[in-house]
């Protein structure tokens, strides 16, 4: 989840805690007061219609009291000594047209000699109606605010954590093959500037590891090639001397081992080139003649070991590789369909729009397919093999953004491999 | 035919020596720059092998001094680095091969072999083997004067063979010989071993000899006996 949503539901959470309270707090005030009022006015009301009782014959003829109230005089004989009472009650509005809330007060009194019972009932409705429309503003100050907080946020968020998102930006495109220093603007945050200053200073120095590493590597795989060469070629000159049998053999091996060397070497010298993009530059391969082309180099291989080999082309694709890569690709994958193909065999290859398909007979592999394109991880025990073809395959897909699948089913007991490359590219 | 080698490497320097001498060669080893462009400037060689690298100098400008002087010599050049620039540029400005280190004995045997067969360019040119005899021009071969055919590989095996005749040449040799790169598999060498036997039944169908012999585990031996 994103940094801002994080806080914003937080800003939410206590926006609405706080506001539920609030207006809670505010309603129960608010009902209070109103509630206070409204009883005064009736106790008002009722020494007002006492004082009016007492001092005119008419009642009639006031307007002193509010138009709405209902007022109710009975007369009785005898003192009911009843004090003041009020109660919440309904009754029908005659201008309403509907049962609505009152509010009665109930009092006893003498007036001129005689005993009464009165009631005044005053109408609640625009005490709710009040309630009601103070709850409204509350709801919509609320909603307000929380609208303008989100975006204020927002925009804050995008001002104040531009630099963040401009490091990770850059972190992000960063490939320590092709350093680009960082390029962070200066920030008002002193803690974006140290981590801006922190960053920099640990790609300064790991791109300069780095580069030690590679010119260190570059000048071992260098350095190997002369004394290989000095016992390989020594090993050839004994093989040509009078050596008995035994003799024979043990320089063999110190050949057969130079020879393995050199060509793990060369294996590793093309991986670490492919990663630090010494391939850089690309050609339009048509890939349908490229691979018929390599094809027939391995016609004589797939002749030996009586391979089956069917190919379709659905499509004619150019791709836009380095030539060399293109050949290392290729070849890697054809030679490793043969290599573990079994005798009699058959190899399919289906070539698309945006996918190649090699399909081959063969052994299960005997490590799992995801180590299968990790270094030094063979599948067989081949003493020719370095391990290292499918580490090659791999880093030139990943160089190329291609996808590659590998499965092995067991019933059918044969090899899929398939690359997926982007037809825009 | 004399051939001038320009190596620093004095181990590896002795080892070539050694080789191309008992191939019949004539062979001078100098071990760097300055040597080896007075001995370019003196005298004409048939074929130049030429170290890169060298204390004094670059084996490139070496190159280049030879074609200044439009020397005739037959160039190849041995590379620590098998850098395709390097390799680009020696073949520009006129090197005949590039030969990266390390490599087998054999195989710079028999490319300066066919570079020195080229330079010396002649139809009439061919190469004898007892009744075997080889045009390496048209590619034909012929056993007591009768022609026989062999595919590109058989021929080339051959070739390599009698290039390297009396030698000790190992299956790795011949099977990169054949295939380069693409020998990088596990049955390359039944696969040498399916080309030697038809090469030896077409030479042999002609009334020749076998002159392949076997030495277990390591390779072949074509012996002029």
């Amino acid at each position: 989840m994103k940094l801002l949503d994080i806080a914003n539901r937080y800003y939410l959470v206590v926006l609405i805690l706080v506001f539920s309270i609030g207006s809670l707090a505010a309603y129960s005030v608010l009902k209070g007061i109103i509630n206070h009022e409204f009883n005064e006015k009736l106790f008002a009301e009722k020494e007002q219609l006492i004082f009016e009782l007492n001092n005119y014959e008419n009642l009639q003829k006031t307007y002193y009291l509010n138009i709405g109230d209902v007022i109710d005089i009975r007369e009785v004989e005898t003192n009911p000594m009843v004090s003041s009472l009020l109660i919440d009650t309904t009754m029908y509005d005659q201008y309403e047209k509907k049962e609505l809330p009152f509010r009665q007060l109930t009092f006893s009194e003498e007036i001129k000699g005689k005993y009464y019972v009165i009631t005044i009932s005053k109408s609640l409705l625009p005490n709710l109606d009040l309630i009601q429309g103070v709850s409204e503003i509350m709801i919509g100050i609320a909603l307000l605010l929380m609208v303008s907080l989100g975006f204020l946020n927002r925009w804050i968020f995008k001002k104040l954590w531009k630099p963040f998102y401009q490091i990770i930006d850059q972190l992000q495109r960063f490939k320590i093959s092709q350093p680009i220093p960082l390029d962070i603007e200066p920030s008002d945050v002193d803690e974006f500037n140290k981590l801006s200053a922190v960053l920099d200073e640990m790609i300064t120095k790991n791109i300069k590891d780095y580069k030690t590493l590679r010119e260190y590597t570059d000048n071992t795989s260098h350095e190997i090639q002369t004394p290989l060469a000095i016992i390989k070629n020594k090993a050839e000159i004994l093989m040509q001397e009078d050596l008995t049998e035994s003799q024979m053999m043990e320089v063999s091996k110190i050949y057969e081992a130079s020879t393995r060397l050199a060509r793990l070497k060369e294996g590793l010298s093309l991986l670490s080139k492919i990663e630090n993009n010494q391939y850089i530059a690309s050609e339009a391969i048509n890939l349908k003649q490229y691979l018929e082309k390599r094809l027939e180099s391995f016609e004589e291989l797939i002749e030996l070991k009586q391979i089956t080999l069917t190919t379709t082309f659905h499509s004619e694709p150019t791709v836009h590789w380095h030539n060399d890569l293109a050949y290392m690709l290729i070849t890697n994958l054809l030679s490793n369909a043969i290599k573990h193909n079994i005798q009699e065999g058959y190899i399919l290859i289906i070539l698309n729009q945006n996918s190649l398909l090699i399909r081959n007979s063969g052994k299960e592999p005997l490590i799992s397919t995801d180590q299968l394109f990790e270094r030094f991880k063979r599948s067989s025990n081949l003493r020719e093999s370095t391990g290292l073809g499918l580490s090659i395959v791999k880093r030139i897909t990943t160089q190329y953004n291609m996808k590659i699948d590998y499965q092995y089913s067991q019933d059918k007991k044969e090899h899929t491999i398939e690359l997926n490359w982007d037809h825009s590219e | 035919m004399n051939i001038l080698l320009v190596e620093d490497e004095k181990s590896l320097g002795e080892s070539i020596l050694n080789y191309l001498e008992k191939s019949g060669y004539h062979c001078e080893w100098v071990e760097n720059f300055t040597q080896g462009s007075e001995k370019t400037w003196a005298y004409e060689y048939d074929c130049v092998v030429v170290d890169i690298t060298l204390p004094d100098g670059n084996g490139l400008d070496l190159i280049e001094g030879l074609k200044k002087i439009k020397s005739k010599s037959g160039i190849i050049i041995i590379s620590a680095k098998n850098a395709i620039e390097d390799r680009i540029r020696g073949l520009d400005i006129g090197a005949d091969d590039y030969i990266t280190k390390p490599f087998d004995l054999s195989e710079l045997n028999a490319r300066i072999k066919a570079i020195i067969r080229r330079r010396n360019f002649d139809a009439q040119n061919e190469i004898v083997f007892n009744e075997i005899r080889v045009s390496p021009y048209d590619r034909t071969v012929s056993v007591n004067d009768q022609s026989i055919s062999l595919t590109r590989k058989e021929f080339d095996l051959l070739i390599f063979f009698i290039s390297n005749q009396n030698r000790v040449v190992t299956k790795e040799s011949i099977a990169e010989h054949l295939w380069g790169d693409n020998m990088d598999m596990a049955d390359s060498y039944d696969f040498i071993y399916s080309h030697l036997k038809n090469l030896r039944k077409k030479i042999q169908e002609k009334g020749g000899n076998d002159y392949v012999e076997t030495v277990y585990g390591i390779g072949y031996k074509f012996t002029k006996t």
